[in-house]
């Protein structure tokens, strides 16, 4: 890009205002839906096209490109994006990127450290790649595919019958995929369904980032607070998801929303995975609503000379201002906590459960004294949900930390920091820079082969999911393998350690301390031991695992483990170990009887083989988004 | 529950056993009880269909309404069946009543699930989309067949899922004789009746008789359920394409073609094997519609417990996961089920229509005896299930019948020798 030299330089702005409908078109008559979204402002070719999201606009059905939006053209500029329409695909690319970027920002902000796509590439967006109500993300793409689709002719709501729905223009479907492909990117075993947990979590957590988004759009909340006199539990598409949808494709209401009445058996029985990831995202919204109860009441009191009654009529809209920023406080402050739990989740295998942990745990560590009651609001919605971690002696705060059930018979030596060279350096000089400064480069088109290596040890280094340098990797290697036992890895030397993931993160705690630590993921496979099982499980080998967290000094913090079944383990972690299998066996069951193809399926074939890993791709689920 | 004692224990007096019979359609159901009483022989007819992918060649339906109306007709009388039941909607289930001479036969009864109530709002609805959905599959396999490039093996695949499909469509001439075809007018019900304690009900055309409804089920979700996912967009797709109406998203000004698109903005292109990826309209979607059509039409199945003084007959129709789950969630159910003493094994023996839990669980060990109604099909090489078959053996104690095999009938069954029937008495 040419810079204008002429005249006194201004400072290229860091943020970058685009229009987008606040939910979708279907509100688009409603005041309030048309609103200017704030992201980073990074270079862009026409596209939009940027470092790590990239929006293709090649319509699969119908064999044609589209016009694509140059967002620095000046007519585009001065106006902060196109005006949102439906009739303009340049406004829908705009839009995809708009939303994109935002997701990936909020999980960047709450994870402390920059982050790629899958194998360290960038997210392609294709906003009309095929007809159908539908929408998904393929990892063997890195691609985030939208439909389209005629609405309902009986039932189509506020939509007119047969009116053309673009998914592209949900912002609720499109920060649910992108948040599937950045959870990909960093749990990588998350998408084999070895428990029905697994994928519900990658459901429900796509839901909740959908939906906590709509609370940083101020107007809105503005609005919603003042109608609902602060009752945010009240209907409206605020805590809904993707209403547009649900109309046109029949359902007569939104697709899913965030509140649901506790019901413990449904935990026990509710399978399908956006159905069961509902409950983890009608768990965190009550957690969300206790405790921004607890923030506005002091605000309300004195608004309400002590009593509390908030007086009839419309509300002053200085005390609506105060609430709003609140609640959007309370939102985002929760949100952060969830996303920041991933790192200190098991890097297979995981359930609610887990979860819990991870965001008791995550958060403790960032602030011990909880100002807000987040963590008890957090622990008594899974606790009247039915949602209990394995092996924890009580709901207590400190046994659902981690690590601090697992008796590990030894310690694992400090990490090896002197040997990660100047990884921290250049991590922390990438996070303080500003995107709006980096250069434009010009990616190739990607090649989108998998490659079948791995970092097993002794092998290859060229692991294409890692984005992480050969030193490292060996360094993080020896290290597992000298510590297999303390680490709970099979001490089998038939078995390799992988190394899955290493990062050191960099966040701020409310009280203003900065806590840097790494977080190292290593996993291990049993299919060399018994490809026999392998049938059984439908094509998924079993998998164990452990992430570690240590401080930047190197002592180890945590150590979570999904161990494989080893000598190494103690009667109580071979008891769980054991348990784990034979619940995979029992998932694989359980999704056989529920596919209607199972009957008609070729059981010698390859296909039925292979069952758990292909055929339950994100593209098979949600061919049952419309449910 | 509402169950009048005298009568039942009456009658028990008199029933010494109930006479399951099994036409030997092919993979299709046609069963019929007979209960012998002091005032003759009942009759309760389930089912008459046979799948179009499997017929029995030695059988063909006409020949079976023809040795059903000749085994309902007492010496010297019209022939007459006291109730007839239609499980649910398929045509392996119910072709055999597009037969004219239905027309001569009167009926007691005639029981079908709530969804086939005319009357019934949310049951017309859920009917009318899935026989559209039902017609447009078959359209689109039937059109792919006629492709002239089609290799052997995808010929076979696609005319299997034609098979599939036109199993779901309508029979709209069936559903005519089972609505008003008989030669009498019968008593409609449709089951189960909304209120709950109406599910266990007796009727005076079975005496002796306690019915238990056990499914399909009346709530919203699960009704929801039995809208095969992504069927509205894809027939309102379709719909529009057969009236020509563009399904282009936008003005023609907008598109651009690859060669010119691809040079002014080389960062942008897709790479030509990818292009082909993005388009997910493919037969790989429509199969999968297919089957869950199928499903789902298999979750209305009427689901029947028949108590008979001790004997207790289940017959689950096609009954789905989604059945059996509510089923054997509820604990008066539950024990129910535990109680079986003859099952007819659902789905001709597939993996979805008999849970593990049910087998391995709930039903009593060597207390049972159980009949599969199917015939093998090539290309469906899991119907029946080879380990389901070999757990029902074990549990029952080799009390299964499977009407295909007929070198393997357990010795209490007895086959005719024309193999058309197979017959057990299952003692009260």
């Amino acid at each position: 890009m040419p810079t204008r030299q002429t005249g006194t330089r201004v400072q290229t702005p860091p943020r970058r205002p685009l229009k987008i409908y606040a939910f979708d078109p279907m509100l688009g008559r409603n005041v309030g839906n048309k609103i200017v979204l704030d992201v980073r402002n990074e270079p862009l070719a026409p596209g939009p096209y940027g470092q790590r999201i990239q929006v293709m606009d090649y319509d699969g059905a119908a064999g044609v490109y589209y016009e694509p939006v140059d967002l620095n053209a000046p007519e585009v500029l001065v106006q902060s994006g196109l005006e949102p329409s439906e009739a303009d695909p340049r406004f829908h690319q705009q839009m995809v990127y708009a939303v994109a970027s935002k997701v990936l920002e909020n999980f960047e902000v709450a994870l402390g450290r920059r982050l790629t796509f899958r194998q360290n590439k960038p997210l392609k967006i294709y906003p009309h790649a095929f007809i159908g109500a539908n929408a998904f993300y393929d990892p063997k793409l890195v691609a985030l595919l939208f439909g389209y689709f005629k609405a309902d002719q009986m039932d189509p709501g506020a939509n007119l019958p047969g009116q053309t729905i673009f998914t592209c223009l949900s912002h609720d479907i499109i920060a649910h995929e992108t948040t599937h492909a950045l959870i990909d990117r960093l749990k990588r075993y998350f998408i084999e369904p070895s428990n029905s947990d697994v994928p519900a979590f990658h459901e429900g957590f796509a839901d909740i980032v959908a939906i906590f988004q709509h609370f940083s759009f101020s107007g809105i909340l503005r609005d919603k607070i003042q109608q609902t006199r602060a009752n945010l539990r009240e209907p409206s598409p605020l805590i809904s998801l993707a209403e547009q949808f649900g109309y046109a494709t029949g359902k007569g209401q939104a697709l899913r929303n965030a509140i649901a009445n506790p019901n413990p058996s449904d935990y026990q029985t509710m399978f399908e995975p956006h159905e069961r990831g509902s409950i983890l995202v009608a768990a965190i919204f009550d957690a969300f609503f206790q405790t921004y109860q607890l923030r506005i009441r002091d605000l309300v009191k004195l608004a309400t000379d002590g009593s509390g009654l908030l007086p009839q009529g419309d509300l002053d809209p200085n005390l609506v201002n105060l609430i709003a920023n609140e609640a959007a406080k309370a939102a985002q402050s929760i949100l952060t906590m969830c996303i920041r739990a991933i790192d200190y989740l098991p890097p297979v295998d995981i359930t609610f459960g887990d979860y819990l942990r991870a965001l008791i745990t995550a958060d403790y560590e960032l602030s011990p004294s909880d100002q807000f009651g987040q963590r008890a609001a957090i622990i008594e919605a899974f606790r009247i949900r039915g949602i209990y971690p394995d092996s924890v002696s009580s709901l207590a705060e400190e046994s659902l930390l981690w690590g601090s059930t697992d008796d590990y018979e030894s310690l694992p030596e400090f990490f090896p920091v002197e040997q990660l060279g100047d990884l921290l350096r250049r991590e922390a000089a990438e996070w303080s820079r500003s995107p709006a400064t980096m250069q434009f480069e010009h990616v190739q088109s990607e090649t989108c082969e998998e490659s079948a290596n791995s970092t097993w040890l002794g092998t290859s280094y060229d692991d294409p999911f890692v984005d992480l340098d050969h030193n490292v990797v060996q360094a993080l290697a020896e290290y597992a393998l000298k510590n297999r036992k303390a680490l709970g890895l099979h001490p089998s030397h038939d078995l390799k350690v992988s190394v899955t993931g290493f990062h050191p993160v960099f966040r701020v705690a409310p009280t203003g301390d900065m806590l840097v630590e790494l977080v190292a993921q290593f996993t291990q496979s049993e299919r060399e031991i018994n490809a026999n099982d392998e049938r059984e499980l439908g094509g998924l080998p079993m998998r164990g695992g452990t992430t570690v967290i240590a401080s930047a000094s190197g002592k180890i913090k945590y150590v979570i483990s999904k161990p494989l079944l080893s000598p190494n383990l103690t009667p109580e972690q071979w008891e769980r170990a054991e348990q784990r299998k034979l619940r995979q066996i029992r998932y694989v069951q359980e999704v056989d009887v529920r596919n209607p193809l199972t009957p008609y399926c070729d059981v010698t074939s390859e296909q039925y083989r292979t069952r758990m890993k292909n055929g339950l791709s994100f593209a098979g689920i949600h061919r049952g988004l419309q449910k | 529950m509402n169950v009048n004692i005298r009568q039942l224990q009456a009658q028990k007096a008199k029933l010494k056993y109930v006479t399951v019979r099994m036409y030997n359609v092919g993979f299709g159901d046609a069963f019929l009880l007979l209960l012998p009483t002091s005032e003759g022989t009942r009759k309760i007819l389930i089912d008459c269909g046979v799948h179009a992918a499997g017929r029995n060649t030695n059988f063909d339906i006409k020949e079976v309404v023809s040795k059903i109306i000749e085994d309902v007709t007492d010496k010297g009388m019209e022939p007459y069946i006291d109730v007839v039941i239609c499980t649910h909607r398929h045509q392996d289930h119910i072709m055999g009543f597009a037969d004219a001479r239905w027309s001569d036969v009167s009926v007691g009864e005639v029981w079908m699930p709530w969804t086939e109530d005319p009357k019934d709002s949310e049951a017309r609805k859920l009917k009318s989309l899935q026989s559209r959905l039902a017609t447009q599959l078959t359209d689109s396999f039937a059109r792919r067949l006629l492709a002239p490039s089609i290799s052997e093996p995808e010929k076979l695949r696609l005319s299997g899922l034609k098979d599939l499909a036109v199993n779901s469509m309508s029979n709209t001439n069936a559903m005519k004789t089972l609505h008003d075809g008989f030669s009498n007018n019968p008593l409609h019900r449709y089951l189960p009746p909304s209120q709950r304690k109406e599910h266990t009900f007796t009727t005076e055309n079975l005496p002796g008789v306690v019915v238990h409804v056990l499914g399909p089920s009346r709530d919203p979700d699960v009704i929801r359920k039995m809208n095969p996912p992504a069927a509205q967009s894809y027939l309102a797709m379709n719909e529009c394409a057969s009236v020509g109406q563009s399904i282009r998203p936008f003005r023609e000004s907008w598109a651009i073609q690859p060669p010119g698109f691809e040079s002014a903005y080389p960062h942008l292109a897709v790479p030509a094997r990818l292009k082909n990826q993005l388009d997910r309209t493919d037969t790989e979607a429509e199969e999968l519609l297919a089957a869950s059509l199928d499903q789902a039409v298999n979750g209305t199945s009427l689901m029947l417990m028949f108590q008979i003084g001790s004997a207790y007959l289940l017959f689950p129709g096609d009954a789905q996961w989604g059945t059996w789950q509510a089923a054997m969630q509820d604990t008066q159910w539950r024990e129910l089920l535990g109680k079986t003493t003859f099952l007819k094994v659902g789905h001709h023996g597939s993996h979805n229509a008999t849970p593990v839990e049910f087998v391995e669980n709930i039903l009593e060990q060597d207390n049972f005896q159980g009949m599969v109604s199917v015939q093998k099909i090539d290309i469906w090489k899991n119907i029946p299930r080879a380990p389901l078959m070999s757990a029902l053996r074990d549990k029952s104690g080799g009390e299964i019948c499977i009407s295909q095999e007929e070198d393997d009938t357990p010795p209490r069954f007895r086959r005719s020798d024309d193999n058309k029937v197979i017959e057990f008495d299952v003692s009260v």
